[in-house]
């Protein structure tokens, strides 16, 4: 009788856990999640909402690209590239627009993306 | 005892069953294929964009395809590169000149889109697209006694092609900007199809095109830029089996020194950019090189002329997204449309035939 009892408490702590991990996991933030990619190849998965602030460079063809991660947001914050598009497009906030410089061949985008594509 | 640990395993299987997989694997699909399939993907950076192709598939060799078709096709196509068949033909100072097969094909392609739109596109407007300085982000509002002279040479019925050679009047020159990445989606579509693939989704630098449906036979779900908010989306597309191509004045423009916000699309018949109310124009259809030269024409034409021509002609759906932030559906697309929660419903307006 009482190995019954231990063994309904696991089974019920067990339970308890995996529902409150499983509803936590489900209820994530979806976008908080960003890639890093440099000519195609993952670099970084960065989840920003429990992301320290930091800088990273990332180098491409001898070129960097500065990135910072502040306030759990990112950007480009230095490029060597000619036309700064990166810089200027401040900080990831949408996953309709990722961060892309072209000339380095770097992408910085959120990973959960409720759609299969973006047309623009 | 043993009741127990079957509830301990149900518990346990019932949330591992939650966890999400990245890998999707399908089998059997189509019913026809007894090896199984799964999500392939690859990103490469070409014609100036940045393009992801997804394809359900046994291996990687129809992307290594897709890559090799891109790659000559922008070797072929490029307006910049000294090499290719463009630069050659820009340079040939009227002389014929004989090219690769599908470059002499996008070219009487192109022509008859021309056509079709009454010069709305016009692959002659190089010269006057950098005269802007749309070329190079050299940006400048040109003096209009260039425009008038550069004028003079934009004219697509100037361009005669024949079976795989194409002569240009001395001083013009062609660009296939408006119609290389819709030829490009249209090739690789129909080699994947060629490899037996039911379901794939590629996006050269949002120009979206799809091959069937999702694997478990849902539409693909295509994200619509809010032109004059473009971080956002304004609303979903669902679609199956079709190219969605948008031009819109917020992917290239710049301000001059008189306060004016000058885009990319410039009119083939006075020479300067676009300004008709007009944000953005998507097209839905089959063809990729359709939808890509019609996303320019349409928006040149103007809202009228827009949907007299989607009147006319049946291969084709639009979606308008006017500067002031409406947005017209026609009738063939709007119940797979949805606009996003945030904005309002009476900013749409279906159009019917």
């Amino acid at each position: 009788m009482k190995k019954h009892f231990v063994l309904i408490i696991i089974c019920a702590a067990v339970f308890i856990a995996a529902a409150v991990s499983s509803v936590v996991m489900l209820n994530a933030p979806a976008g908080d999640i960003v890639k890093i990619k440099s000519n195609g190849e993952l670099l970084y998965t960065i989840d920003l909402s429990n992301s320290p602030d930091r800088t990273i460079i990332v180098e491409y063809n001898g070129k960097e690209n500065t990135l910072e991660i502040k306030d759990h947001k990112i950007r480009v914050l230095e490029a060597d590239c000619p036309d700064k598009v990166c810089v200027n497009t401040g900080w990831l906030d949408s996953p309709a627009i990722p961060i892309i410089c072209l000339p380095n061949k770097l992408i910085i985008e959120f990973e959960n993306n409720d759609a299969d594509a973006a047309a623009r | 005892m043993r009741k127990f640990v079957v509830v301990f395993v149900c518990c346990i299987l019932f949330f591992c069953g939650c966890a999400d997989s990245v890998h999707e694997s399908v089998s059997d699909i189509s019913g026809a294929q007894s090896n199984n399939v799964s999500l392939h993907t690859a990103e490469l950076f070409a014609m100036d964009t940045y393009m992801t192709l997804k394809a359900y598939c046994a291996d990687d060799n129809p992307l290594n395809s897709a890559q090799a078709i891109i790659e000559s096709l922008e070797k072929e196509l490029s307006v910049t590169s000294s090499d290719s068949d463009i630069s050659r033909l820009n340079n040939a100072q009227g002389e014929e000149i004989v090219l690769n097969y599908d470059c002499a094909e996008l070219i009487k392609n192109a022509l008859d889109l021309c056509e079709r739109t009454s010069g709305a596109l016009d692959i002659t407007i190089y010269p006057i697209l950098r005269e802007w300085g749309f070329t190079t982000g050299d940006y400048k509002i040109p003096v209009p006694e260039n425009i008038r002279s550069l004028l003079t040479n934009v004219n697509y019925s100037a361009v005669s092609a024949a079976e795989n050679s194409v002569q240009l009047p001395s001083g013009y020159m062609i660009d296939l900007g408006a119609v290389a990445k819709g030829y490009t989606s249209d090739k690789i579509i129909s080699m994947f199809k060629e490899s037996g693939i039911t379901s794939a989704i590629i996006s050269l630098g949002g120009n979206v095109h799809t091959l069937g449906s999702k694997p478990d036979g849902s539409a693909w779900k295509i994200a619509l830029t809010d032109p004059n908010l473009p971080q956002t989306y304004i609303g979903n597309l669902e679609i199956v089996d079709k190219a969605v191509i948008t031009s819109g004045s917020y992917e290239r423009y710049f301000t001059g020194d008189d306060g004016t916000r000058y885009c990319h699309i410039i009119s083939p018949f006075d020479g300067h950019p676009i300004n008709n109310g007009i944000a953005s124009v998507t097209v839905i259809g089959d063809s990729g090189v359709l939808c890509d030269a019609l996303s320019t024409a349409l928006f040149v034409m103007g809202k009228e002329a827009a949907v007299e021509h989607w009147r006319k002609h049946c291969d084709f759906e639009m979606i308008i997204i006017t500067d002031g932030g409406k947005v017209f559906v026609t009738e063939g697309i709007h119940n797979s449309f949805s606009l996003s929660r945030v904005y309002e419903k009476s900013k749409l307006e279906v159009i019917y035939r």
